[in-house]
């Protein structure tokens, strides 16, 4: 039985940089797996080769049985796998909602037959979710960089997804409200009917810097060094294990 | 490189002040026949509906997509060119060409969009600046007596016997051409998805593919657009004069497109057909005045003050003088008035944008 979704040796060279170096992992379709690692390891140049936006290198991306290595982005949505952008991509000059509206608009919703007219109060209702409902008719350029933050998250949602990749959804965020989105992300991932947004209980992958915002919300890590995946289990083990403390306190890994 | 130029725009539907204005604009050019039959008056503002189909799909195309077209003038040229051909060789009427140019210049338009799908922003713009100007060299090189050369292809048939059939029959496909683009690209439209996608595309199309677009096939589908309806004013460009000649291609018919647009207000559909309804008649209502070799000068001249003290265009500018945004639920309300018309929120306090 094949994975849900699953990345097999999966290669990045940027020239001589080698930014993901032969990576590979699964994950299940009930489970949360987040994704950390230093400053410049690779984790948001993994994302782009799965989602579509980077061809990679080499390798196989597996999702739900098909292949879908260098598919293109629109393509990977619409087969049920949506992603954020660590560096935030809103549409600035339309109004918040708008935005959501267009993840609304993706044919995987359409062909389930919701019409364009119910958009609107869609994207309300994935704006609520994720809390940023009061600026819905707001220009996008207008809002800060948590709540842009979670607008692509919200655009993100409002495809149906069932899998779902956060690139940094905390970032920029203060405690209170990262509390805030992790706890929404937890819902989201039960599945079920948020108003009119439907959520298929997407698996998700988290990314992020530090373990300490995921500790409480995954149910497995994977740790990236230099491009290298030097860890994988739960996240009780992996802070315990002395490649990942290594890495992350920048000594000299001993020669093995 | 065109980031400014489309500043902060408002979208939706022409609302309340707006709304009277372009009705009694319309009332006006209906009436106009009625009122005065002077035959270069009504020529005049034949022509102008052509181009303001013209212009109109200019900002389809580069306005609400982003693919700036400095090549516009080559969906004009095609469809007055392939209404010529058609009917030189076929004999046939301009019910049945000026549809079939319009088609063919959708055509066009697809084909030029292929090796202009990899190019953005400036570099687009050059390709597609290319375009008619070959398109002018191939016409001009091939024999005369298949595509009239220097002179162009003469003796169409006129859209209609009288001057006044010609005005309606120009004024009425310019209102339905205007109305069906305006509702293409309409973003808070419940039924068509397109004006939303065109939005998106074009504030950023990596964005919108994340999101589930097919950017490909929507920017094709905005070159089809801006084909179709830059083609059907070629087409009745050509049956108008009962020429289709080269300067149909010529660089000068693409920057009109974009001048005209610009000057009124580009990303608004109206903005484009106040633009074509202003510059154009004063063009020439100059000629054979005093003035007459100063016209494109004094047109130069206007366009520079608007895009200096109203970048984003002389309608739109008015429109916010005279309409104002309900802060509660962004309706449109003429900016008289005291109470939003729809949730009676307090309008007397909003600062003028
Ligand atoms: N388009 C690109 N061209 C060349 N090199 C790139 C490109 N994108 C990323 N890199 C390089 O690839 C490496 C990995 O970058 P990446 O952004 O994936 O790291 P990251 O783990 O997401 O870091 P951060 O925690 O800062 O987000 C870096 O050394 C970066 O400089
Ligand atoms: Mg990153």
């Amino acid at each position: 039985m094949a994975a849900f979704f699953e990345v097999e040796n999966l290669t990045k060279r940027f020239g001589g940089l080698v930014a993901v170096d032969n990576v590979s992992f699964s994950i299940e379709r009930d489970e949360i797996v987040g994704l950390i690692g230093p400053n410049g390891s690779g984790k948001t140049t993994l994302v782009r080769c799965i989602i579509g936006i980077l061809s990679p290198t080499s390798g196989r991306v597996r999702f739900k049985g098909q292949d879908i290595t260098h598919w293109r982005p629109w393509k990977v949505v619409q087969a049920g796998l949506a992603g954020t952008f660590q560096v935030v991509k809103p549409f600035r000059r339309l109004p918040v909602i708008a935005n959501v509206m267009v993840g609304c608009l993706c044919p995987r919703i359409t062909r389930r037959g919701e019409w364009v007219k119910s958009t609107p109060v869609k994207a309300r209702d994935a704006l609520e979710f994720v809390g940023i409902m009061d600026r819905a008719l707001e220009p996008a350029a207008n809002l800060s960089h948590g709540d842009l933050k979670r607008l692509e998250v919200a655009r993100a949602i409002s495809t149906e997804p069932e899998l779902l990749i956060l690139d940094e959804p905390f970032g920029g965020l203060n405690p209170a409200e990262t509390d805030l989105v992790a706890k929404s992300m937890k819902r989201l991932h039960k599945g079920g009917r948020f108003g009119r947004l439907h959520s298929e209980g997407p698996a998700m992958l988290i990314i992020e810097h530090k373990l300490s915002d995921l500790m409480k919300i995954v149910d497995k890590v994977l740790v990236l060094n230099y491009g290298q995946l030097i860890a994988y289990g739960p996240p009780e083990e992996v802070v315990k294990d002395p490649a990942v403390i290594e890495a992350y306190t920048g000594k000299e890994v001993p020669i093995a | 490189m065109f980031r400014g130029l489309f500043g902060n725009f408002r979208w939706g539907v022409l609302p309340v002040p707006g709304r009277v204005i372009a009705v009694v604009f319309f009332v006006i050019i209906f009436v106009l026949p009625l009122i005065t039959d002077d035959r270069s008056t009504l020529h005049m503002i034949t022509l102008a509906s052509i181009f303001a189909i013209f212009a109109v799909s200019w900002d389809v195309l580069s306005g609400y997509t982003g693919q700036v077209n400095f090549g516009h003038a080559l969906f004009f040229g095609v469809g007055a060119y392939s209404s010529g051909l058609l009917y030189r060789f076929l004999g046939w009427d301009p019910a049945v060409t000026v549809p079939l140019g319009a088609l063919i210049a959708a055509l066009a338009g697809v084909v030029t969009c292929l090796p202009a799908l990899r190019l953005r922003g400036p570099y687009l713009s050059l390709l597609t600046l290319a375009f008619p100007l070959l398109l002018a060299e191939i016409v001009r090189a091939i024999p005369p007596e298949i595509a009239g050369g220097y002179v162009g292809i003469t003796g169409l048939p006129r859209l209609a016997a009288t001057p006044m059939g010609r005005y309606y029959l120009c004024v009425v496909i310019m209102l339905v051409a205007v109305l069906v683009m305006w509702k293409l690209t309409d973003a808070g439209s419940k039924y068509v998805r397109t004006g939303l996608i065109f939005h998106a595309v074009r504030e950023d199309e990596i964005a919108a593919r994340a999101t589930g677009i097919n950017t490909i096939r929507y920017k094709i589908l905005a070159f089809a657009i801006g084909g179709f309806f830059g083609g059907i004013a070629g087409a009745l460009y050509a049956h108008l004069l009962t020429v289709a000649g080269p300067g149909t291609l010529g660089i000068m018919m693409s920057f009109q497109a974009i001048i005209w647009v610009i000057f009124g207000g580009i990303v608004s559909i109206y903005g484009a057909v106040v633009g074509v309804f202003t510059l154009y008649p004063l063009v020439e209502l100059l000629r054979g005045t005093p003035v007459h070799d100063y016209r494109f000068l004094i047109m130069a001249l206007m366009v520079i003050i608007i895009l200096l003290f109203m970048p984003e265009g002389i309608a739109v500018r008015i429109r916010d003088k005279i309409e104002r945004q309900c802060p509660r639920c962004k309706l449109s309300n003429a900016s008289w008035r005291r109470q939003c018309r729809a949730c009676s929120a307090d309008l007397r306090y909003v600062a003028d944008s």
